[in-house]
């Protein structure tokens, strides 16, 4: 059975230097069974196992969750925000208003919570585009190499060159999109460029391990290659790419709804900044309440997705873990802590 | 045969002028094209006041920089050619040329996003070194996690912020301008003065939370040239703690950096119509999102090519500093 | 002199430049403490060769960073290093000040291991990296340059070529010459080199150990050749010391080590170095693995590869015995070693 799927946990100290915990030699047949079992352990499991013994992990996974959370479940347990309340009521002073009311009197609490789901729209809209396409140019352009890949990375390049808020804007000022999932998409039109390099120089890395021209020499499609050698060893870096991605979807799209680039047509809270804003928060401190509360949900999202990054990245360079096994002082202080 | 160091930064021109070629162009078929667009948007204008095909396409001219009555590719040519005398046309709003316009406005672009990289960079940096040195100390692991903290803050919630407690609230900086209202422009210590006062706070919104990610970046990157076999020979050597500091560890962790340098020139540069706008700051990032405000597309267009335009200028200045640092650098980057 | 009353004390005619005294290297590890020095000694003579022989992992490069004080972090070592200048007091080395030890290392002794290929500071020049050495140590700049072209010339570099260039653009044996002359810079008396040839194709590895015969000549220098290459000693030095986990079990003068080694190991190690002239089923590599330095195995630590192994070695770790001439074993059964272990060798090499 190919070793290291998934068994691997904080307490073994035997990683090889090299090895990327996704990699899988075996090419024994499995039932259909076994291999489904293999590719939930691997890809599910053992992650989860691992996130788990970083604090960082552990964090950024429960942050995220509480935001995913109220954006499915929580929008129904939460009462749709209603002007019934008191005006302007500050945070912290009613059980009834948690957070406070805006200038209509809808409470804070439930504005929050009912503007996540165009939040979490916009961010996995946007994220798995931009990570599909850097993934999808990153690893043809990798593997194929010669004029397909010079090709790609002039485009590539020019695409990372032209800045990415003023494209936004303009596209958006012409197109004029709705949609949270389309506006998801427009943010990241060119954050996908910086990931598609990323993922290509690991492409190019690993396309001269051995088992990848051994599956090369055994005349494996050039599809087959791509998807069972190169793709599993590319699952850190796809991931951690999916993560930065998000974390520039909220900050793009908060920021241009804030300053009303995009147009008011969902709830979500860099609309309720700009109604704020527009209200007089910044002005006087009385409204201020309606300023913080959506800008640390934004903060408090990012920190999640950061964290997770960040412990990804520590859990799967095998040279920090390598570190881990010889410095065991520092690091663990830090773990701990 | 040329030096090393000109393949890059050769390589970088090329990619430059094909870069605001393409934006050039992109430009162009964005006014052209899509439905909503600013030909439309002048015909129907111009409809509504009953102005003749003639004179609407003489205004498009001026304003847009071509003709509507020409075949498509003169139009094109037309509107290329213009940019590169540095034609951007004529603000529908203001009514003045684009290029005076944001010719204007750009320097103070540049000297708040310029600013704001520097002081981020260098502080992040210095930081990064003093935080490596004291690896797993509790300076060392308190700071590093408030950066991860500081970086999860957008540039304009701490924008907000600031201007909130320390500018409306509280007045101790100014809510807009470059300089204050009854300062004459020159090179007096007043006007300096003024400038920085009203500089302060969109330099630092930016430059802040990056200052953690340099940090951090930093930090790893000397950690890891720490162990490289030439240190431990230098040490081996009798070479001096400093000589080691700065010759061996400082400069070869900077230049990985190199490649987040690029991004954070683009990312400070394209920001600026987000930072600019929340502190009524006019540079070409306002003017832009007040061109948006006005349905203006020759200012908006113009805007969004002069910040191009700003990107490159300084990835390639970026390319030239580290092809002086890095000796193995030249050829094609990678 | 010496303090320390050991068994083994030889009492060499030369005088000794570096002594190394019980000194042992311990690194803290999640799973234990690893000792990958323990309790060695050894006396460096004035202008010898001295070869120090071992696997991999047997401690030899730990050994050698030891004599310059220069054990990567996390170790700690402890023991006595003493120093004897040409003139002067001897040194302790190990409680010598930050500043002192600096200035010892390169002035006095200079450690070369492999891995030139990564020993320069790739964004400086050559020429640098010898002007620096010269700063830092006080030393006369344009004196100093003089001297490197001249031993870049000894080492049959074109001086002019390779001062002006950065280190990428060099070949790895020139960087491996180029670190050796940057060795001798500051006219040490004690060269310490750790498997300076190992990356090294074959031709090049010949040229330079002539060289270092050479140099040896002309500086008057002291070298201790740190290798698991034991034809490459067997001409080049003087005196042999047999390293085996991480502790030294035989030391001599070469010709009775290569004739009349004593030890099992050493007798097991010079037949499993394979010789182009022997047919193919004489060579034997040695069986079972080298221990783990956080679980030596108690007694004899070549007891579990060993045929003379009997409950003695199990029980009981030998201590260092002069047997002869200037020749010490550590093991119980020296004697019937000869009998048990014959050399194979069909040909003279």
């Amino acid at each position: 059975m190919s070793h290291d799927s998934g068994g691997t946990t904080a307490e073994t100290t035997e990683v090889a230097q090299d090895e990327s915990l996704f990699e899988t030699r075996s090419v024994e047949k499995m039932t259909r069974g076994e291999y489904y079992r293999e590719l939930f352990d691997t890809w599910i499991a053992a992650p989860l196992r691992i996130l788990r013994s970083d604090y960082r992990g552990i964090f950024g996974f429960a942050l995220i969750g509480i935001f995913i959370l109220m954006g499915t479940i929580g929008v129904w347990i939460v009462p749709s925000p209603e002007a019934t309340g008191p005006i302007l009521q500050p945070a912290f002073k009613s059980m009834e208003h948690p957070l406070g009311t805006d200038s209509v009197g809808k409470d804070m609490v439930s504005l929050i919570v009912h503007s996540t789901p165009a939040m979490l729209k916009m961010v996995s809209a946007g994220a798995i585009f931009a990570t599909s396409l850097a993934t999808i140019i990153g690893v043809s352009a990798g593997y194929l190499g010669g004029t397909v890949d010079r090709a790609m990375m002039t485009i590539v390049d020019v695409a990372m060159t032209i800045p990415g808020l003023p494209l936004i804007i303009v596209l958006a000022a012409v197109i004029d999109p709705t949609s949270p999932y389309l506006i998801g998409i427009l943010v990241t039109i060119n954050a996908w460029a910086g990931s598609s390099r990323t993922i290509r120089s690991q492409v190019l890395t690993l396309r001269n391990q051995s088992y990848v021209e051994a599956s090369r020499a055994m005349g494996l499609s050039t599809f087959t290659i791509m998807s069972k050698d190169v793709l599993p060893n590319m699952m850190p870096y796809i991931m951690m790419g999916f993560v930065g991605t998000a974390r520039r979807v909220i900050f793009a799209s908060a920021g241009l709804y804030f300053i009303g680039v995009l147009p008011f047509s969902t709830l979500n809270w860099g609309v309720m900044m700009n109604l704020a804003r527009s209200n007089g928060a910044l002005y006087s401190p009385i409204a201020a309440h309606w300023l913080w509360a959506p800008m640390m949900a934004i903060v408090l999202m990012s920190l999640g997705l950061i964290l997770l990054a960040q412990s990804f990245d520590r859990v799967f360079n095998p040279r920090l873990r390598a570190k881990h096994q010889k410095s065991s002082d520092a690091d663990d202080s830090e773990v701990l802590s | 045969m040329l030096p090393m160091g000109m393949n890059r930064v050769a390589k970088r021109l090329i990619q430059s002028a094909f870069t605001l070629y393409a934006v050039a162009t992109i430009s162009f078929v964005l006014i052209h094209q899509l439905p909503g667009g600013p030909l439309a948007y002048l015909r129907a204008q111009m409809s509504q006041t009953g102005q003749n095909p003639e004179s609407i396409n003489n205004l498009a001219n001026v304003y847009l920089s071509f003709r509507p009555d020409e075949p498509l590719y003169l139009q094109y040519i037309d509107y290329i050619g213009g940019v590169l005398q540095g034609d951007l046309g004529t603000s529908f709003s203001v009514g003045e040329p684009v290029s005076r316009v944001l010719g204007e406005a750009i320097p103070w672009t540049v000297f708040i996003m310029g600013t704001n990289l520097v002081i981020a960079f260098f502080v992040g940096v210095t930081l990064g070194g003093f935080l490596a040195y004291n690896e797993g100390s509790r300076f060392d692991i308190s700071v590093s996690v408030g950066s991860t903290f500081l970086q999860s803050i957008p540039y304009y919630v701490l924008a907000i912020i600031m201007l909130m407690y320390l500018a409306f609230y509280n007045p101790f900086f100014p809510t807009g301008g470059r300089y204050g209202a009854n300062v004459e422009p020159g090179f007096s210590i007043a006007f300096l003065g003024s400038a920085i006062h009203h500089g302060a706070l969109p330099i630092l919104s930016h430059a802040i939370p990056t200052i953690g990610g340099w940090a951090i970046g930093m930090r790893s990157n000397a950690i890891q040239v720490r162990g490289e076999d030439y240190l431990r020979v230098a040490r081996l050597r009798g070479l001096r703690q400093s000589r080691i500091a700065t010759r061996y560890v400082t400069r070869n962790a900077i230049l990985p950096l190199y490649t987040s340098v690029m991004i954070a020139i683009g990312a400070a540069m394209g920001g600026s119509v987000i930072t600019e706008t929340i502190f009524s700051y006019p540079g070409v990032g306002y003017y832009m999102f007040e061109a948006i405000q006005r349905q203006d597309f020759p200012l908006m267009m113009g805007g969004f090519i002069l910040i191009t335009f700003g990107v490159v200028g300084g990835l390639t200045i970026a390319d030239l500093t580290y092809s002086r640092l890095d000796p193995r650098a030249g050829g094609v980057g990678e | 002199m010496t303090v320390s009353e050991t068994q083994f004390e030889h009492e060499p005619e030369q005088e000794i430049i570096l002594e190394v005294e019980n000194v042992s290297v311990e690194f803290d590890m999640e799973r234990g403490t690893s000792r990958v020095l323990d309790t060695v000694s050894l006396d460096v003579r004035r202008g010898e060769t001295i070869g120090v022989v071992g696997e991999s992992g047997s401690g030899k490069s730990m050994f050698a960073s030891a004599m310059l004080d220069a054990v990567v972090d996390p170790g700690i070592l402890s023991g006595d290093l003493t120093y004897y200048p040409n003139e002067g007091e001897p040194v302790d080395v190990l409680n010598l000040s930050d500043e002192e030890l600096r200035r010892l290392r390169w002035e006095e002794i200079s450690l070369v291991f492999q891995g030139a290929m990564s020993s320069f500071n790739p964004v400086i020049k050559v020429e640098d990296h010898f002007v620096e050495t010269l700063e830092d140590h006080g030393y006369d700049v344009d004196e100093g340059l003089e001297r490197a072209h001249q031993l870049l010339a000894d080492l049959y570099l074109d001086p002019n070529r390779v001062l002006d260039s950065y280190p990428h653009e060099l070949s790895g044996g020139m960087k491996q010459r180029a670190l050796i002359a940057l060795g001798l810079l500051l006219e040490p008396n004690v060269l310490v080199m750790d498997e300076p040839t190992a990356a090294l194709d074959l031709l090049m590895q010949r040229s330079i150990i002539s060289l270092l015969e050479d140099i040896k000549e002309k500086y008057d220098l002291t070298l201790v050749f740190i290798t698991h290459d034991l034809p490459l000693v067997g001409e080049l030095c003087d005196r042999l010391a047999v390293m085996y986990s991480f502790q030294f079990v035989e030391s001599g003068p070469t010709a009775e080590i290569i004739d009349h080694a004593k030890h099992p190991y050493t007798r097991a190690l010079l037949n499993a170095t394979p010789n182009m002239q022997m047919p193919l089923e004489t060579m034997r590599p040695i069986e079972g693995a080298s221990p783990d330095p956080v679980n030596v195995p108690p007694g004899c630590s070549y007891h579990p590869r060993c045929e003379l192994a009997d409950d003695l070695c199990e029980a009981q770790d030998p201590a260092r015995e002069l047997i002869g001439d200037d020749h010490d074993v550590a093991c119980h059964h020296w004697e019937e070693s000869a009998d048990a272990i014959p050399f194979d060798r069909g040909e003279s090499r």
